[in-house]
């Protein structure tokens, strides 16, 4: 560590040059920042890669209602359904057009298209086995006369004037079996169709779904949104309701709630840092300790803007936090050069404090390089920012700060030194008492980390505000459950496989009895294989039973009167020649948009989507069903989360053990004997233990941010144990209990404030500071020493 | 040339000579449409009887059937046939329940759902009501005979003059009420039906609108 020295000797005669290096170094980021690209998305902190975890993230951003506007229009009691209808239209018209991309308050008057003329010719090739079968019931004696007793009744009813055609074209009605395909295809549970509008049942509520082009994650954007939402919606009628509920309104809320949340932490640590400045340090020497990690973190924005392109909000603005640790550099450097002694120079002095410093420095930027493995790119980022930083402090803590932090204080009475010192060995009982102390924190942290959980729960990270949870839950009450489904893919590069593969799901679902819960292409659209063979079957079936249905509809129909041409058109309707169902012919059925929801394409291929409810026990069951159907990906929610939880504890335990044998094999190399590498190593596993038992305690699970805070934790702990480490080693008395003291605390005025927060996210990193930062102070100052027996602290 | 020449003299010209007084002026009924209108507009509920003789190509035979019609202002209805098969419906404003009696079966439709219902009940109301105006909108009208009142109806909407030649429409002697209804389609079916003992402004059972029980 004699480089330090040296460097400081040599830099002395040019201490204007290192000033100029900084300003130069400010100058440049003043010019750079304000053209820095920041990314607002929270998406940096989800997963990317090949994972499943991923992968599934992508799928299921493609369900219909996670891309949707949906806008609840409820009107109260005694308000005419006439009306709500009318302030729907007048809603859709009013939402701008470039915000709200094709907005819909229903599937118009499918009823007058050619929907339900033409989807009963189709029957042919959409028949399947169970269909055959009931065709085949229809066809006995008994059931053909009932059917030609109910076509009597019906044309003898005023409507039978217009059911004439259909009667003599379906005596037997068969069309009703392909109509039924069509309720396959409702993706909102609760709906009925009312003047070609969304309804709900109990007539009270109505729908307007629209597309938008604002990211989800766009804040801004959202409130520009959110804006033009409130203000077309102030024209609507007095006792009629509307509410947006999609994704927007909870990132405006989160931005909101987080701006608010900053000032009122950084009001609070802001005035915290000023009373321990005043408290502990009073010198303006000791700026230059608080202003090393701005410049540090200066240093990291530059370097991740650079090496990325760009930066994510959120690794700023956690970076910054996680940043605040390299102050721990400069209070040792400045606590050793202003109150060291047992050395003669500043040079010795410089070169005692160095090497604690750097081994804690290095063994900071091993905890924070395990995160580069990281599955989330604002992870990654992170790492990057951090490591940036870690190393612009060292260098600014070892090489400028000496500099700039003015001659050595007068030295203390000798007397207090002492008391100081040899306070565990002029007091026994102190020492027992600590230990003990620590012990039975350790003890109860211990047992109360059991009860600690991981939540993957991306939804529990974000701040929920109850209005938006109440108007998501009537929504729900309305319409039932349309924005929790699970999904499940049949991808294959061509359309025809891919929608073979979708009638292998079709048919899993119908074994499992679940074919009423879901919606699905299979049942109205098959693949063209399967519409050639039930042809073929059609063809086939008919051929053996045509002669005598022919026989038996005839004698029937004469019964009651009908001639014998009577039903000439059904059987002529039989030979007609068949075409087979595609895309153009579902479009020109009014069914274009279900198509766009349900079937995906890209450059890669197709993706035919069905969706299921989406429940813990079905999709277990599922689950294992459609794993064995290569191109099939089941998707959901709840397994999302459950996964999303396994990867965070995977991902945590992978970071913690990489990161433990990192610190361990520096602790190795700096101390050599292992009895000191596990004294270092007690305050940080001291804290990570009453940070899980605290949390285990009070009842909070382990989430994305907590692995991230985490690090904080590992970083300025084990930094802890070095010093106090190093201070029992060395001849010079660096001041170190002060330094870690003092550390301690501008963390947790600075960190520990995040507690403060409403956010859950910001929330949850302040109480793991809280918690660990609290436990590893002491261990440090007061456990340590209290190990080492006959020496001097 | 000279027998077509012949018949343009002896056949045509005669023809035309009768047809042009009408096609120069036609009847004004608008009078008598005013008559009828006023004559009807003090109808609260309207019960009767009534027979239907059906002639379509596909029956052998011509198609009787009796049954009842009820009216209540504005817009309920009860159309129900007795014979040869029970089944009906009513018709409370938009919504309504059908019935048949055969599959002892009973659904609800809604007239916004159900275009053919909802042409139906129209239809039914316009002559229950005898709603003139909106006749005049759908129909184009040609009186037939004065005493008693018998108009022609021909539809103006495309989608129904597809299947619909034309409607007539006698009304009773008093024009309180219409008396007979005859449909002739297209393809020449017809549907002729005639009330009887029908009952003007009387008080309905609380059961009038109910559907049957099975």
């Amino acid at each position: 560590m004699k480089l330090f020295a040296a460097c400081y000797c040599r830099l002395q005669q040019h201490r204007g040059w290192l000033v100029l290096t900084l300003l130069l170094l400010l100058s440049f980021a003043g010019w750079y920042l304000p053209q820095m690209k920041v990314e607002e998305s929270i998406s940096a902190m989800l997963p990317d890669g090949e994972s499943q975890v991923a992968n599934d993230f992508q799928l299921l951003q493609r369900a219909p209602f996670a891309r949707k506007l949906v806008i609840h229009l409820s009107a109260e009691a005694g308000v005419d359904s006439d009306l709500l209808i009318a302030a729907s239209d007048s809603l859709r018209l009013a939402l701008p057009a470039e915000l709200f991309i094709n907005p819909l308050s229903g599937p118009g008057k499918l009823a007058a298209g050619p929907l339900f003329r033409q989807v009963g010719d189709y029957l042919p090739q959409l028949a399947d086995a169970k269909d055959l079968q009931t065709v085949a019931e229809r066809l006995s004696p008994a059931k053909i006369d009932v059917f030609v007793a109910e076509a009597l009744a019906q044309l003898l009813q005023p409507q039978g004037v217009a059911l004439k055609g259909e009667i003599r074209r379906d005596p037997l009605q068969l069309d009703a079996l392909a109509l039924q395909k069509l309720r396959y295809l409702n993706p909102i549970p609760g709906v009925r169709l009312e003047r070609g509008h969304f309804i709900s049942q109990d007539g009270r509520s109505s729908l307007i779904l629209a597309d938008t082009p604002v990211p989800i994650t766009d804040a801004a954007g959202s409130k520009t949104l959110l804006d033009a939402f409130s203000a077309a919606r102030r024209q609507l009628p007095d006792g009629i309701s509307a509410e947006l509920v999609s994704g927007h309104p909870y990132t405006l809320a989160n931005a909101t709630v987080i701006k608010a949340d900053m000032q009122r932490v950084l009001l609070a640590s802001g005035i915290g840092i000023l009373l321990l400045f005043f408290l502990f340090l009073r010198s303006f020497r000791a700026l230059a300790v608080y202003l090393l990690p701005l410049f540090s973190m200066l240093v990291a924005v530059l370097v991740t803007a650079v090496w990325f392109g760009s930066l994510s909000g959120i690794t700023l603005g956690f970076g910054a936090v996680l940043l605040g640790i390299t102050i721990d550099f400069g209070l040792h450097v400045y606590f050793a050069l202003r109150n060291g002694s047992g050395a003669r120079t500043r040079e010795q002095l410089l070169q005692a404090v160095s090497r604690p410093v750097l081994f804690g420095g290095l063994t900071t930027l091993a905890a924070f390089a395990v995160l580069l493995r990281s599955e989330l790119p604002g992870q990654r980022q992170l790492a990057i920012f951090a490591m940036a930083g870690i190393v612009a402090a060292l260098l600014l803590a070892l090489l400028f700060l000496p500099h700039f932090v003015g001659d050595r204080d007068d030295l203390k009475a000798p007397s207090r030194q002492l008391l100081q010192r040899y306070v565990y060995d002029r007091t026994p009982g102190l020492r027992i008492s600590v230990l003990l102390l620590w012990l039975m924190v350790s003890g109860v942290a211990a047992w109360q980390a059991q009860k600690l959980t991981v939540n993957g729960e991306l939804r529990q990270l974000s701040y929920l505000p109850t209005e938006l949870q109440q108007a998501e839950q009537r929504l729900g009450d309305s319409w039932g459950n349309m924005r929790g489904r699970a999904l499940v893919f049949a991808s294959a590069t061509k359309l025809e496989d891919a929608l073979q593969l979708n009638e292998l799901v079709w048919m899993r679902l119908v074994e499992q009895g679940l074919q009423d819960d879901a919606v699905s292409l299979a049942p109205i659209f098959p693949s063209q294989q399967t519409q050639r063979q039930r042809l073929q079957n059609w063809e086939d079936f008919w051929q053996q039973r045509r002669a005598a249905t022919y026989d038996l509809l005839r004698a029937s129909g004469q019964k009651v009167g009908f001639s014998a041409t009577a039903f000439d058109p059904f059987w002529e309707r039989l030979d007609r020649p068949q075409s087979l169902i595609n895309q153009q012919l579902l479009e020109s059925w009014g069914l274009g948009r279900m198509l766009d929801n349900l079937l995906l394409a890209d450059g890669q291929g197709f993706q035919v989507m069905t969706l299921i409810p989406d429940r813990s026990e079905l999709i277990s069951v599922l689950e294992r069903d459609l794993e064995t159907i290569p191109g099939v990906t089941l998707v959901s929610q709840s397994r999302f989360g459950r996964q999303l939880s396994g990867e965070i504890g995977a991902d945590f335990s992978r970071f913690i053990s990489s990161a433990g044998i990192a610190v361990l094999v520096l602790l190795l190399i700096l101390f050599r004997r292992l009895p000191e590498v596990l004294l270092a190593l007690l305050p940080v596993l001291t804290g990570l233990l009453v940070m899980f038992g605290g949390m285990g305690w009070l009842g909070l699970e382990m989430n994305l941010f907590n692995v991230v805070a985490s690090t904080l934790i590992i970083g300025l702990g084990v930094d802890y144990g070095i010093f106090m480490v190093c201070h029992g080693q060395q001849e010079e008395d660096l001041a170190s209990s002060r330094a870690v003291m003092i550390s301690g605390l501008t963390t947790l005025v600075g960190f520990g404030a995040l507690v403060l927060a409403k956010h859950p996210a910001l929330h949850s990193i302040g109480l793991t500071v809280l918690l660990g930062i609290s436990a590893a102070v002491p261990t440090a100052v007061l456990v340590i020493p209290a190990f080492r027996l006959k020496r001097r602290w | 040339m000279s027998l077509l020449k012949r018949f343009f003299l002896t056949s045509l010209v005669p023809l035309l000579l009768i047809v042009s007084p009408c096609l120069a002026e036609p009847t004004d009924i608008s009078p008598l449409l005013a008559e009828l209108k006023l004559a009807a507009s003090e109808t609260a509920t309207l019960s009767s009887s009534f027979v239907q003789e059906k002639h379509l190509s596909i029956f052998s035979e011509k198609l009787l059937s009796q049954g009842r019609f009820i009216y209540q202002k504005p817009d309920w209805l009860r159309w129900e046939l007795l014979t040869p098969a029970a089944s009906g419906f009513v018709l409370l404003g938009e919504k309504g329940e059908r019935w048949n009696g055969l599959s002892r079966e009973k659904e609800r439709f809604s007239i916004e759902t159900d275009p053919i219902m909802g042409t139906i009940a129209q239809q039914l109301l316009a002559w229950a009501r005898v709603d003139i105006d909106w006749l005049q909108q759908r129909y184009r009208m040609e009186l037939q005979t004065s005493e008693p009142v018998s108009l022609r109806l021909y539809p103006l909407d495309p989608g129904e003059a597809s299947f619909i030649d034309y409607l007539q429409i006698l009304f009773a002697d008093d024009r309180r009420h219409v008396a007979e209804v005859l449909m002739v389609e297209k393809e020449g079916d017809s549907t002729l039906l005639r009330f009887s003992n029908v009952e003007i402004n009387i008080e309905l059972s609380p059961d009038a609108f109910e559907t049957p029980v099975f």
